[in-house]
């Protein structure tokens, strides 16, 4: 990994003045639920896709169309690298968003004299810490397919088709469809659910391995992409 | 004049870009494939584990029961809400309410087009002991009787549990209030939850 690219990547993304208001907009709906009942804990923030995604999106797409991609790549950095960098850099800015969510949530609920259930906020942190890897890996295959925000495009069509084909594999009784729903929106959103832990159920290995698995096959593909992108001073970029 | 090794604003030359900065990741492709066969591996497995349709449900059910992990999935995918059945097949009420709900196509028909239906069949009296999913299922709805149904929907808070067997349409009616007061719930996920 690189640390400048880690560094650059975090200053992007949280100098674009879009993306602030947005995070500010998310993390402040998310305090609403808390304010009126402050005792629910801190599963009523629910989770941080879309403070993943904000954070995430045109993770390299966004280099690719300003041309800064040229200027990286003149650097001894090798592809692989690039990407890892770029994941980790997404992945611990959103990391930063969540825990200060987490500690505004605290705040709120000491406020209004409501105990803050602190096993709970480490599960909150450890469960969305893992939606955010996965998220940023997802995002990273994305972006290395498409310049600019076009990631967010695909993500969506991606889940559109999801849901069309659970669709129509529920409305024919097509377990096979049904099942390619779910493993496609699965692999869209990749998370561990540490929550039925809190019931006394063991987390199940295939949920475990089809994290890892998504994750490692979307950096995997991301990398192979990067690769094999050609890139000209002369071109658009791509 | 030839740039300095350590300038940062060197151009490498061409065959050092093409070479080992293209390096494909050997090692992670290797871990990738290796974790795709598990997941594979590991689904096959649990559904050879848990059979879709219990035993019970066999013979004049007009339900199609799904699986434990297929009918959670399919809620996430369509939104339904769950319909829990747990039952017993030592259990007589049970066996008039499969005869009279979920042996009938009209019935039937109508509960799977608004849920999706997990019967969770409780096998300790029979077999000593119960698969680990049925146990945690009845703790986590502290199921003490026989029959009882859950409608259940993620996000929508806690779920509408119908113990005992008190006729059809009283039972049908009380599935329909449960399936409603979660769809209200579901709309207002920041309301709190009072009197749980």
């Amino acid at each position: 990994m690189s640390l400048p690219i880690i560094l650059a990547t975090l200053r992007q993304r949280f100098t674009s003045p879009m993306r602030i208001v947005i995070l500010i907009t998310v993390i402040w709906m998310s305090m609403i639920p808390v304010i009126l009942s402050p005792g629910s804990g801190f599963s009523i923030l629910g989770d941080c896709y879309f403070l993943a995604l904000t954070i995430a999106a045109g993770m390299i797409g966004q280099d690719v169309s300003s041309g800064t991609l040229q200027l990286v790549f003149a650097r001894p950095v090798t592809r692989a690298q690039y990407v890892f960098s770029k994941w980790a850099a997404v992945t611990l800015g959103t990391w930063c968003v969540i825990a200060l969510e987490c500690v505004l949530a605290g705040i709120v609920m000491l406020v209004r004299g409501a105990p803050v259930p602190w096993g709970g906020a480490a599960l909150y942190l450890a469960n969305n810490a893992l939606l955010a890897l996965g998220t940023a890996a997802v995002m990273a295959l994305f972006s290395a397919l498409v310049p600019g925000l076009g990631d967010l495009g695909l993500l969506f069509l991606a889940f559109l088709s999801s849901q069309v084909i659970g669709g129509i594999g529920s409305f024919r009784n097509w377990r096979l469809a049904m099942r390619a729903a779910e493993e496609l929106q699965r692999s869209l959103k990749p998370e561990i659910e540490l929550w039925s832990l809190t019931h006394g159920h063991p987390i199940p290995w295939s949920m475990v391995v089809a994290y890892f698995s998504t994750v490692a096959l979307c950096l995997a593909i991301a990398i192979l992409l990067m690769n094999r992108k050609e890139l000209s001073y002369a071109s658009s970029g791509v | 004049m030839p740039p300095r090794a350590s300038d940062p604003g060197e151009v490498r030359p061409p065959r050092a870009r093409t070479g080992s900065t293209r390096r494909d990741p050997a090692i992670l492709l290797a871990v990738t494939i290796v974790l795709l066969a598990l997941r594979v591996a590991l689904h096959v497995q649990e559904n050879r584990a848990q059979p879709a349709v219990p035993p019970s449900a066999a013979v004049s059910d007009k339900v199609q029961w799904r699986s434990l992990e297929s009918g959670v999935a399919e809620a996430r995918t369509t939104g339904k809400p769950i319909l829990y059945d747990f039952t017993a097949d030592w259990c007589a009420p049970c066996r008039l309410m499969q005869r009279e709900i979920f042996a009938d196509a009209a019935a039937a028909a109508d509960l799977e087009r608004r849920f999706v239906p997990i019967r969770v069949l409780d096998r300790a009296r029979e077999d000593g002991r119960n698969p680990s999913w049925v146990d945690s299922l009845q703790a986590r709805y502290r199921v003490g009787a026989f029959p009882t149904l859950v409608v259940a929907q993620p996000y929508a808070g806690a779920p509408v549990i119908i113990e005992g067997y008190l006729g059809r349409d009283y039972t049908l009616d009380r599935i329909e209030d449960a399936r409603r007061s979660l769809r209200v719930r579901t709309m207002m996920p920041a309301l709190p939850d009072r009197g749980r």
